[in-house]
């Protein structure tokens, strides 16, 4: 019996980093194995005749995508002859093995990766550019936004393929009981929560966590920035006035209205997710992706879920991080073509619009946006609305991936939720931290 | 010394025989001689110094480099040297938070598990039959439960909202339950951190010590019950002094895992830096190094750490040399 054995996992080296790094990399082995046997059998052209393109998709995204993806591959099969080989990765554990393949040279072909991750990858220099590609109209068909966030010193590394955006969700049923309206501005969401905390006491009427994407909205909404650019120079925007305001007026939802509860303060979006799910709280801020899944954890939900923006202020939209995906071809593609191929196939027409449909995210070309924005659905039009008139994005910058790595918004609201620091002086700290990233 | 060298010599005589034929007997079979240990070692070195030499080197080297991820890329760094240490050294992090946090952390966590599992060993000493397979299936289940999963169990328990733990502690009066989330507090953030460590720790503690209690002979203690010692007194007169190697080595591994406590932390609600205020040095060189890609900065944590621990183990094997000899 070894003396190590009692703890498993931080044992064997000094540091966990590397432990962890060098399990990952034996894990993508497999991987670089596979990709090795592909290259033997290419032709080098862009018809991919016996080849294979080595894909990963993020898992989640859509909780049964068999059939969609095996509907994929036969068509691209049919299309240029080249096999898919298709691995999901886990969300959670994605950066961490973006980077380990990075390192290990065994990156894929083709990769989804996050839309703040884009730039990131490619100045390290590991995704292929993919300008001279992506024809002028197949651009100018993605969302504007979205293209933006793949394009990095002028050169297009990514292409979006899926979007999403983060507006409120509430349960009508109790919202009609407690005889409440949708709120508008945001002195109305102060009212509403208190509304529903008379209406149940054991309720929370409003979850306030630590998180990045719940507290954006209201510092844009207020006036402020999280970062400004100039050129390649950024500075963090979170100790203005109005940044200060709109994370002040957050805050104070939990601190000086008591909506909130404090085990909230450590939750992420998905325990707000299953809170809302569970009947814990009838009002919360989640993405356009997840009443699927709401009414898949809780059926009796069904048809009792309503959407709406997030409200200004004094009435108007405040503005919603709109995330999603890229599609990215690596460095390390032997055919690029054929990636691009596979890429454009994924992010337009048909198979763009099935993902969405499939998967509750919004597809990302405008063509197929303004069929949405008509919809009925009570749970589209609402998000649609949000993403079409206020979406916005973070800062696209290589630094951004630290940023969220060092949990810099988090921490923030964590010391002001927490109380141990008011927001002032918090909004300063993170946004000297968020400076000395830039500055680098 | 001549009867050893003589012994040997019959032996290797047999083997060098053709060596001596040819007049050099006496240097080969002293060279092979010196040779033969290295020999024998040379496929553990060989191990060692890949599985474990090599990284650590590494390591050190890229504590002194600017490396992130377009080095990863590239494969080339730019040499800094010292500035990664100077960073760490001089950021409020690692004097407010990630050292007093580690250093704190784990001498509670060590005395406890020590404490805790000595006790758990005396107690498995007096057993008999069932009880004492009863009380062992026990231990050796809070030993067998990997460690993710025990924490899951612990944060489950302590759910500020619904946690069984919770309740009972804001019953007794110690925290209130409607304005505390107890993670979000450095202190209870730790004492559920070391109640998870401490019961996951002390089964090693009590299986090595109730080994080295039953190497104690049972006259002595006959002995000085009849000369009208305590059981207290006892312990501190017979069982201390008889198990101290036990204690030394039950304690020095201790306090190396206790220190370098990743998984434990960083799984806990914030701790994987989203609460600055509850890093620890592993957790804190694994978010430079894998979150923010400075891997440089990462590494140099790391070696710090290595180095406060090895000054740590070089302590307590001197202090146990010295009684040794004394």
């Amino acid at each position: 019996m070894s003396p190590n054995q009692p703890r498993s996992s931080p044992t064997h080296t000094p540091e966990p980093s590397w432990s962890r790094r060098s399990g990952v990399v034996i894990g993508t082995g497999a991987l670089s194995a596979l990709l090795l046997s592909a290259c033997g059998g290419g032709d080098g052209g862009s018809s991919g005749e016996g080849e294979t393109l080595s894909v990963w998709i993020m898992e989640g995204t859509n909780p049964d995508a068999s059939d969609f993806f095996s509907d994929v591959e036969e068509a691209f099969e049919e299309e240029t002859g080249a096999t898919l080989d298709i691995e999901f990765v886990p969300w959670g554990a994605a950066h961490d093995q973006f980077v380990n393949a990075i390192a290990g040279g065994t990156t894929p072909d083709v990769a989804e990766v996050g839309t703040t991750w884009t730039p990131e990858f490619a100045d390290a220099g590991a995704l292929a550019d993919l300008s001279d590609l992506v024809s002028e109209d197949t651009r100018e068909g993605y969302e504007e936004n979205l293209m933006e966030s793949g394009t990095y010193d002028d050169a297009v590394y990514g292409v979006p393929w899926y979007a999403g955006v983060r507006a409120f969700l509430y349960r009508t049923d109790v919202f009609e009981e407690a005889g409440l309206e949708e709120p508008t501005t945001w002195d109305e969401i102060i009212e509403v929560g208190e509304g529903l905390k008379e209406h149940d006491p054991d309720t929370i009427p409003f979850p306030v966590p630590a998180a990045q994407h719940m507290v954006t909205p209201f510092i844009w909404g207020a006036g402020g920035e999280v970062a400004t650019g100039e050129g390649d120079s950024w500075t963090s925007g979170l100790d203005s006035p109005e940044s200060e305001e709109g994370i002040q007026f957050y805050a104070d939802l939990a601190v000086e209205h008591d909506l909130s509860t404090p085990t909230a303060s450590t939750w992420d979006e998905a325990d707000v997710q299953d809170a809302f799910a569970q009947g814990d709280t009838p009002m919360i801020i989640n993405g356009s992706w997840t009443p699927d899944t709401i009414i898949d954890a809780n059926p009796d939900l069904e048809g009792n879920i309503g959407a709406f923006p997030i409200p200004g202020p004094d009435g108007g939209l405040s503005p919603s991080f709109l995330g999603g995906s890229h599609m990215n071809v690596f460095e390390t593609a032997e055919n690029p073509e054929l990636a691009w191929g596979f890429v454009e196939m994924m992010t337009t027409g048909e198979f763009a619009q099935r993902w969405g449909e499939e998967s509750g995210y919004f597809p990302a070309t405008t063509e197929l946006l303004d069929d949405l924005q008509e919809s009925e659905d009570p749970l589209v039009a609402p998000f649609a609305e949000q993403m079409n008139e206020a979406g916005a994005s973070m800062p696209v910058t290589p630094e951004w991936g630290q940023v969220e790595g060092a949990q810099i918004l988090p921490s923030m609201l964590q010391s002001v939720l927490g109380d141990s620091e008011d927001v002032d002086s918090a909004a300063q700290d993170a946004a000297d931290e968020m400076n000395e990233i830039f500055g680098q | 010394m001549s009867v050893p060298t003589d012994h040997l010599r019959g032996v290797d005589q047999s083997l060098d025989r053709p060596a001596r034929r040819r007049g050099k007997g006496l240097l080969t079979y002293a060279s092979a001689n010196r040779r033969r240990p290295w020999m024998l070692l040379l496929p553990t070195f060989i191990v060692l110094g890949l599985l474990l030499l090599y990284p650590m080197l590494r390591v050190l080297i890229l504590s002194m480099q600017d490396f992130g991820l377009r080095e990863l890329v590239s494969g080339d760094a730019d040499f800094v040297f010292l500035d990664n240490f100077r960073e760490v050294l001089t950021d409020s992090t690692m004097w407010r938070y990630a050292l007093p946090n580690t250093v704190l952390f784990s001498v509670a966590c060590v005395i406890l598990t020590v404490v805790v599992g000595t006790a758990v060993a005396m107690l498995l000493a007096k057993l008999s039959g069932w009880a004492r397979i009863l009380v062992t299936t026990a231990v050796m289940t809070a030993w067998a439960v990997p460690a993710v999963t025990g924490t899951y169990v612990w944060i489950y328990l302590f759910d500020a909202r619904s946690g069984f733990l919770t309740h009972l502690l804001s019953d007794a009066g110690f925290i209130d339950m409607a304005t505390t989330n107890i993670f979000s507090e450095r202190f209870w953030f730790y004492a559920v951190a070391t109640l998870n460590v401490v019961h996951h720790g002390f089964p090693f503690v009590a299986i090595t010590v109730l080994a080295g209690l039953l190497t104690v002979p049972t006259e002595l203690h006959e002995a000085a019950a009849i000369d009208g010692a305590g059981a207290w007194k006892r312990f501190w007169l017979i069982t201390a002094p008889i198990l101290k190697p036990v204690f030394a080595i039950v304690t020095i591994l201790s306090t190396i895992w206790d220190f370098k406590v990743f998984t434990q932390i960083y799984l806990m609600p914030g701790g994987d830096g989203a609460n600055q205020e509850v890093l620890n040095l592993g957790v804190w060189s694994y978010v430079s190094a894998m979150s923010q890609n400075r891997f440089g900065l990462g590494a140099a944590i790391a070696v710090l750490l290595t180095l406060v621990l090895l000054g740590i183990t070089i302590f307590y094997l001197r202090t146990l040399f010295k009684e040794d000899t004394s």
